[in-house]
């Protein structure tokens, strides 16, 4: 049963793309595209002629889509946690590989700061799931959602985490890695066609994967968790319709002064 | 057996210096081969071997160690430096009187245990490959053939007493053989004999006679208060001075690791020939650092002294990595990097609990690994391509793909799974994270790490980012040719990577982890798909339409000078501290 | 495949590009996009990328400048693809007809499917055209169209098609 969960990933995820596109469509008092969007842009792109710029750049867009389709398959599976933020770390590399393969400034500017943002969100992920295993004991996702109780707990290590989703789902203020304005797109520039739907497509799988973290500090009751998300869904909606893109190196130090500090100050405060 | 391991690559040394490189060749690889084979049986074989070393030879020993002493007191007035000269003359009589105070009737001087086999392992087989690249590489050298022999006689020296150093018991043979390695620091450093190689010499000679000065201090305290040189006898002891003589040695192998303040020696070091800087400084003498802090690890256990080394360790992880970003020589970004890790396997020792204590020799086997790859080659890239900084060397996959998969296999076996390092890493964090409930000091060596580790990413593959960058496929270019000299040992090295980060994972038994392997396997079917995509059409680079190309920059992080006095003289003050710790336990 | 053809309506994303123009019609297409008219219910986005999109918007009355750059952008889009000219000057070179800095219009360059009129054209005119647009390319196939006044074949390297370097062939052939 699980298996066509996993199967169906991808389709999950353009829903909740398509479903964000109308939100914030409608934030803007306008009516926005139709729901089903996502899909219609798929199928359209498969319809283009392929058209590549090399061989090993058109590649590691494919498996870093594959690589990041495991790393959700694994969250799904409920395996340790800590394995998945270093397996979703080799599908980000691909990414960051692919970006670096082709001569071209936008690309590596936008791998740049692709590597920049991970400095900025990987070490609040893995304090994430270090938390996560102070409290409930375990590593593995199986036996974290069977605790209740998280945001009792962790509530300033929740906040950290609220900070850092932005920056995954690549909208302001920290969406530096995709800034149209300033990079025309960044690592995606190069690509088309079937190739871009492939890291069209990542960018879904990425939504799963930053919000099941979200959902997994509702613990063992299923409803916590889909309010959780459904909250924090609307609140990075509503951040990303009000505010401006800030720049690499202030991202860089909101993260370390706000968000690390409260994290660490969580841990602290349950060692004690 | 282990006699051999120790005299045969002096008797090489010997015999390398009358040969023609034809026999110099066979002459390594038989180093290599035996080397490796008889430190893999001594691997297996579980026996714990001590013997006394007869008197004769211990008076050698003293009276080679008092020539040695002057000999620097010698090179300091002739390089007219007053720090040499006074740190050699406080040497000299600290040594005579530990030797004075040393209590006679003493337990085995050599000492072979599991430490030891592992050591054995890293350097004979890691040290035998270098060794066999040094052949090659001194033939593209430009200077006087003797001089050639004389390197490769020094190297393979330098083997044998690293071979004696890591199953050294006695304090005082561990202090002739660390200042031995300082010797051969210093003398290979200055090979090429201009200005800057001989500052750079004197800078580390000075650096690690500090090294030597805690040594003997520790010992005197232990002469004197323990009554003992003895590393296992000492160890045994417990209570009071016993911390302080620890926390001296610790000093010691936080010099020797060129830890921060300390790390300038390394970072001049890389002036040397490349395979100086393979072998002494990354893949087997600045090991000595995590060994002797391995070898102390049972009484730091959890003493406020193994927990300021944790932290110091740690917290050198982060900032080498830190400081890492704005350089542009290769070679000094893999130094940052070398005394990163260095701190992270020190940090892991100190902790001493079992597992991590395993932990950190697991990390000092695939780094010295991969830092040797790394710097091999570099080595190429030095002898073929004339480059030395990260900023000549933009689109060097089109003219020299194979160096640069070396390169690129490199840095990913330090940073990404299933490579040996990341495990390493992977279960370092499990494992103090399990011990933060008891040991709460430990957030800070766990936060540093996490940070750490995606610094040391950013930095691998912002260096990459350079290598890499290939135009389009259509234009042919000439097949690239390394030398036999120089892919083999390259080849071995890799080979050697992959087998080891296979055989790590085999032996958790854990399937997840063996999934590890999956999205990399895509990488091995990449040529295969790349025939297929043959017929595809091809497009050029978008830049809003212009005819030529642009490039994008690379980008360094420099840490403003305020910043960089505060990281100084706040490990210089936690160097002090570590002392002061030790007296107040 | 026969099955993603209807698609090709339901999402059109363009390439806006400024071949010179005073830009009055460049604010229009803006507006067009803006939340009052709101393209993006058809699914229109501005990409600002040529290998990511369908439609290419071209203003302005093709500059000397700008003619490498025109051609190099329309090469990179993937088939199929149609072209809108927004604006007299595009179509026509409209009030800078003759003039010595113009080149009249970009049909001298690529090929051209929809011609919008207006100085400035209106939202209304370019929703129209869009309109229009998205049945054309609905009966568009992917070969490539050879842009046809200027340029001789697109060169094959090896078994590929390469449309490498199209703004270099622009200066080459107009100088024989």
């Amino acid at each position: 049963m699980i298996w066509v969960w996993i199967a169906l990933a991808p389709i999950l995820g353009g829903l909740v793309y398509g479903g964000e596109r109308v939100l914030r469509a409608r934030m803007q008092r306008r009516l926005g595209p139709p729901f089903l969007q996502p899909f219609y842009d798929m199928f359209k792109l498969l319809d283009k002629r392929t058209l590549i710029v090399h061989a090993p750049h058109a590649l590691l867009a494919v498996a870093h889509f594959f690589a990041l389709w495991f790393t959700v398959a694994a969250i799904f599976l409920g395996w340790n946690l800590l394995y998945i933020v270093f397996l979703h770390l080799i599908a980000q590399m691909l990414l960051i590989l692919a970006g670096y393969s082709v001569r071209s400034a936008y690309s590596h500017l936008g791998a740049n700061r692709e590597l920049l943002m991970l400095v900025a969100y990987e070490p609040i992920l893995i304090l994430v799931a270090v938390g996560l295993y102070l409290v409930s004991g375990s590593f593995e996702i199986t036996g974290m959602i069977q605790k209740g109780n998280y945001l009792a707990q962790l509530p300033l290590l929740f906040a950290a985490l609220l900070m850092i989703v932005p920056i995954k789902v690549k909208k302001s203020p920290f969406d530096v890695g995709e800034a149209h304005q300033e990079i025309v797109g960044g690592v995606e520039i190069e690509y088309s066609g079937v190739f871009y739907e492939f890291l069209y497509m990542s960018r879904f799988l990425e939504y799963l994967f930053i919000y099941s973290f979200v959902f997994i500090f509702g613990g063992e009751s299923v409803w916590l968790g889909a309010v959780l998300v459904a909250g924090v869904f609307l609140l990075v909606n509503l951040v990303d319709n009000a505010t401006a893109r800030v720049r690499t190196p202030q991202m860089i130090k909101i993260i370390y002064m706000a968000a690390m500090p409260l994290a660490v100050l969580n841990l602290v405060w349950i060692l004690r | 057996m282990l006699l051999t391991l120790i005299l045969l690559p002096i008797a090489t040394a010997f015999l390398i210096l009358y040969s023609s490189t034809r026999i110099q060749y066979l002459l390594s690889a038989a180093v290599l081969g035996v080397g490796s084979f008889l430190s893999v049986s001594l691997f297996m074989s579980t026996e714990r071997v001590s013997f006394h070393l007869p008197f004769l030879l211990n008076a050698m020993i003293i009276a080679a160690d008092l020539v040695l002493l002057i000999y620097f007191l010698v090179q300091g007035k002739k390089f007219n430096s007053p720090k040499v000269i006074v740190l050699a003359a406080a040497q000299l009589l600290l040594y005579i009187y530990a030797e004075y105070a040393a209590p006679s009737g003493r337990s085995a001087e050599i000492v072979v245990d599991e430490l030891s086999r592992f050591m054995f392992l890293i350097i004979n087989i890691v040290g035998g490959i270098i060794v066999l690249y040094s052949v090659r590489y001194m033939e593209d050298e430009s200077v006087e053939p003797y001089k050639k022999r004389h390197f490769i006689a020094a190297m393979l020296l330098f083997l044998s007493v690293m071979n004696a150093i890591v199953c050294a018991n006695s304090l005082l043979l561990f202090f002739f053989l660390f200042e031995m390695t300082t010797l051969a620091s210093y003398q290979l450093i200055a090979f090429r004999n201009d200005e800057i190689s001989r500052a750079n010499a004197l800078r580390a000679l000075w650096m690690n006679q500090i090294g030597g000065v805690v040594i003997l201090a520790g010992t005197l305290v232990a002469a004197l208060v323990l009554d003992t040189v003895m590393l296992d006898t000492l160890l045994q002891h417990s209570g009071g001075m016993l911390l302080f003589s620890v926390a001296l040695l610790s000093m010691a192998a936080l010099v020797k690791g060129a830890s921060i303040p300390f790390d300038g020696w390394l970072l001049g070091a890389m002036v040397a020939p490349t395979p100086v800087s393979a072998m002494l400084h990354s893949a087997t003498m600045v090991k000595i650092a995590p060994y002797l802090i391995l070898k102390l690890a049972p009484v730091l256990g959890t003493t406020l002294l193994g927990g300021v080394l944790s932290i110091t360790g740690a917290l050198v992880f982060v900032a080498a990595a830190y400081l890492a970003l704005s350089r542009s020589i290769f070679k000094e970004i893999l130094g940052y990097s070398t005394v990163a890790l260095l701190g992270l396997m020190m940090a892991l020792a100190a902790i001493g609990t079992k597992e991590s204590m395993m932990l950190s020799m697991v990390l000092m086997l695939f780094h010295a690994l991969s830092k040797a790859l790394l710097f091999l080659a570099a080595g190429v890239l030095e002898k073929q391509y004339h480059l030395k900084s990260i900023e000549e060397m933009s689109a060097l996959v089109h003219r020299a793909p194979k160096t640069v998969g070396f390169i690129v296999l490199g840095f990913v076996s330090l940073t990404l799974p299933p490579f040996g390092l990341f495990m390493g890493k992977l279960f370092a964090i499990t494992s103090v994270a399990s011990l933060l409930r008891e040991r709460p000091l430990l957030l800070i060596v766990l936060v540093s790490m996490i940070i750490g580790s995606t610094l040391l990413v950013l930095l691998y593959f912002k260096v990459s980012s350079a290598l890499l960058s290939n135009p389009s496929d259509t234009v042919r270019t000439e097949k690239e040719r390394i030398p036999q000299g120089f892919s083999i040992p390259l080849v071995l090295l890799s080979l050697l990577i992959l087998f080891a980060a296979a055989g790590f994972i085999v032996i958790q038994h854990d399937v997840l982890l063996a999934l590890f392997t999956l999205p990399l396997l895509f990488v091995f079917a990449l040529p295969s798909m790349i025939r297929s995509m043959e017929h595809y059409d091809r497009t050029a680079i978008y830049h809003c339409g212009e005819k030529e190309s642009f490039d994008a920059a690379l980008v360094y992080y420099e840490p403003s000078v305020r910043i960089k006095g505060m990281i100084y003289w706040g490990f210089g003050i936690l160097f002090v501290a570590v002392a002061f710790v030790g007296v107040l336990s | 495949m026969k099955f993603f053809i209807p698609f090709r309506k339901k999402s059109p994303w363009i390439l806006h590009y400024n071949a010179g123009s005073c830009n009055g019609c460049d604010i229009e297409i803006l507006a067009a996009l803006g939340p009052k008219f709101d393209l993006e219910r058809f699914g229109v986005i501005n990409t600002g990328n040529p290998k990511q999109s369908d439609i290419f918007l071209v203003t302005g009355p093709v500059t000397y400048r700008s003619r490498e750059r025109l051609v190099e952008r329309y090469s990179q889009i993937p088939e199929p693809k149609v072209v809108i000219a927004v604006g007299s000057c595009t179509t026509t070179g409209g009030v800078f007809r003759g003039m010595y800095n113009v080149e009249d219009g970009i049909d001298r360059y690529i090929p051209v499917d929809v011609y919008v009129p207006g100085c400035a054209s209106t939202p209304q005119l370019i929703i129209d055209a869009i309109v229009k647009a998205l049945d054309i390319l609905e009966a568009k196939s992917k070969e490539i169209e050879k842009p046809f006044k200027l340029f001789g074949a697109i060169e094959t390297i090896g078994n590929k098609l390469s449309r490498l370097n199209m703004a270099k062939k622009v200066e080459l052939h107009e100088k024989n």
